[in-house]
């Protein structure tokens, strides 16, 4: 009877041992290449913080609140404005801004593989029913399965940081312009053709256009899964709002962790309304 | 045609799980150990589960989490034993409890530990199988470190070293950031938070795996520590008037108790299985003994006890009555 309750030892596969010497063989010969990856991606990551950085935080209040007025209204100008003077007040101003490099630097590299992979697989069938199943692995695969060997490959530091986002927070802006290429009415790609367009004018001209305001919302849904990561990176040595978080969850120390976990909520909510606003702005007339 | 087969199917099924509905379920009531995601804890977890189970008689279980995670549990009452609290590096997150009376120290587990700032050896002495140079013959103390930042670059800030520090929110957190300030490192090394003790791990084997040259904060006992080669840069001998916060902990880390405790309500309940807890004393030899067997031989940290059980009866019988020892012996032969 016992065959029903445990699996038979006969048919055991060690699938994992090979993935690992996969991984080990690919640190011994293949070094080089990943530190080209980690140099550019570095390069990217130091720009981007130096200006965060740099950046006085009246200047960056004062942006917020104009892109709110301008996007949706005064009301919202306002709400993101204190939210984000709310962050300040806790402290947690440069951490928040280190947390916005690694978020955009990774969003960039996201959008930069999203689109254009997203735009092929409208065209490409074949190609999409081999995409979509790694797209799904991308969100399941518990994240630190996949962030040992990126540690292995990339040091520790904020550069396996942006892979692990990058990771993660692909797959919504790939799906949602591959969706958005597809829902452009056939009668517009058709006038398209009928005037003598080439390909590349019905991408550019009629079909991206048209597509622009869901590919928006892909990019929004991708910056939200980024924010969302913000703990998981730091667990990998990104400095930021997570590694507050990390510190107190360690030390069990509530206040410390609510006010590091609001500031993430407070910036999500910031980034998100105005990512959509962009999104609303640029709908194409029907 | 369809439906007979999907009904057959369905018939299988229901049998099936028939069959698989006369397990019971068992009767006195389980002690719960905290399982934090290192080794040489899962070793002591399973001698005292063992001994738990075959000697007294009570059915034993496993909780895994992070160390926060399995703490907070222990505070409440969802694990009742916890078999090695490093408790220098919780602080007060340790302490406190014990102060209200939420948890019960009942014996140190081992005390001859070490823990501080480590560099692969062949950094010092090379290493020839390898091919590997030695490329800092007189390292030897953590001021030595002085001398060779620039071995050791900060890839994010190329002007100073880096050196890899300590879990965020541990005690050694704070410790290792005043040391570095106090020995004036700071003014070479930036001090990097690695996030988690897996990372930390993960980035000390992948350097040593590649022959490249790291300084990081680490620990012993531990898997990490037995696999590599590694040494442990000296500092200035403990003294208690140098390990203060305003002196900036400025001498080597004193060995570290390492506690077994329980939750208050244990002792209402078991009160023979405290009473075995507060005898439980080994030393960091024998758990390496036992990891080290578990490795070599491709088993589990469970069977690492029984065979700590069947070669160390020198030890363990101390712990317990006799009749209960012979139980114990009993078993496992």
């Amino acid at each position: 009877m016992n065959i029903l309750f445990d699996f038979p030892e006969f048919f055991t596969i060690n699938i994992g041992q090979h993935v690992e010497s996969f991984i080990k063989w690919l640190i011994h010969n293949y070094d080089f290449f990943f530190d080209a990856i980690k140099e550019g991606v570095l390069w990217f990551l130091l720009q981007a913080r130096g200006v965060f950085m740099w950046f006085p935080w009246v200047a960056v209040i004062i942006i917020v609140f104009v892109l709110g007025w301008k996007l949706i209204n005064w009301k919202s100008g306002v709400t993101f404005a204190g939210l984000l003077f709310l962050i300040g007040a806790m402290g947690l101003w440069d951490e928040m801004m280190l947390t916005l490099s690694v978020v955009l630097v990774a969003v960039v590299i996201a959008c930069l593989i999203g689109v254009p992979l997203g735009i092929l697989m409208a065209y490409n069938s074949r190609l999409e029913a081999m995409v979509k199943p790694v797209l799904d692995a991308m969100q399941t695969m518990p994240s630190f399965v996949y962030l040992i060997p990126a540690i292995m490959l990339f040091g520790l530091g904020s550069v396996p940081a942006v892979f692990a986002t990058v990771i993660y927070s692909t797959p919504p802006v790939i799906r949602l312009t591959s969706l958005a290429i597809k829902g452009v009415s056939k009668e517009m790609v058709e006038a398209g053709h009928a005037f003598g367009s080439t390909k590349w004018q019905i991408l550019s001209k009629v079909e991206l256009p048209q597509a622009f305001p869901t590919i928006m919302m892909g990019i929004n849904q991708t910056t939200m899964m980024a924010m969302a990561m913000v703990v998981i990176s730091s667990m990998i040595g990104a400095k930021g709002l997570g590694l507050n978080v990390l510190q107190a969850i360690n030390r069990i120390n509530i206040a410390m962790g609510f006010e590091a976990g609001i500031s993430i909520v407070f910036l999500a909510i910031t980034i998100d309304r105005i990512t959509q606003g962009i999104a609303n702005k640029y709908k194409y007339p029907k | 045609m369809k439906n007979k087969i999907f009904s057959v199917i369905l018939i299988l099924l229901i049998s099936i799980i028939l069959i698989s509905l006369t397990v019971s379920a068992a009767a006195k009531d389980k002690i719960v150990f905290a399982d934090p995601g290192w080794d040489s804890v899962r070793f002591h977890n399973g001698v005292a589960q063992t001994i738990i189970e075959e000697g007294y008689g009570y059915p034993t279980e496993v909780i895994s989490g992070s160390t926060a995670a399995t703490f907070l549990g222990l505070k409440e009452g969802d694990i009742d034993a916890y078999m090695e609290i490093w408790t220098t590096n919780l602080g007060d997150t340790y302490y406190g409890p014990i102060k209200e009376g939420i948890i019960i120290e009942t014996s140190v587990n081992f005390n001859d530990n070490a823990q501080g700032l480590y560099v692969p050896t062949y950094m010092i002495k090379g290493d020839s199988k390898r091919g590997i140079e030695a490329t800092t013959p007189d390292l030897k103390t953590i001021y030595d470190l002085k001398d060779c930042w620039e071995l050791l670059k900060d890839e994010e800030d190329p002007s100073k070293g880096r050196i890899y520090g300590s879990p965020p929110g541990w005690k050694v957190d704070e410790i290792l950031r005043a040391k570095v300030k106090s020995s004036n490192l700071d003014e070479y090394y930036n001090y990097f938070s690695p996030g988690s003790d897996s990372a930390l791990s993960a980035v000390i084997v992948a350097a040593y795996e590649k022959g490249e040259s790291i300084v990081a904060y680490y620990w012993e006992p531990t898997w990490v520590m037995g696999m590599l080669d590694m040494t442990l840069l000296e500092d200035e001998p403990y003294s208690a008037e140098k390990w203060t916060e305003e002196n900036g902990y400025a001498c080597e880390f004193a060995a570290m108790d390492i506690a077994i405790a329980v939750n208050k309500d244990l002792p209402e309940r078991a009160p023979e299985v405290v009473e075995f807890l507060s005898h439980y004393h080994t030393t960091s030899a024998m758990a390496s003994a036992a990891l080290s067997y578990m490795m070599k031989n491709e088993c589990d940290t469970r069977d690492a006890a029984v065979w700590f059980l069947k070669t160390r009866e020198d030890v363990w019988t101390k712990w317990v009555p006799e009749e209960i020892a012979e139980k114990v012996k009993e078993a496992i032969n």
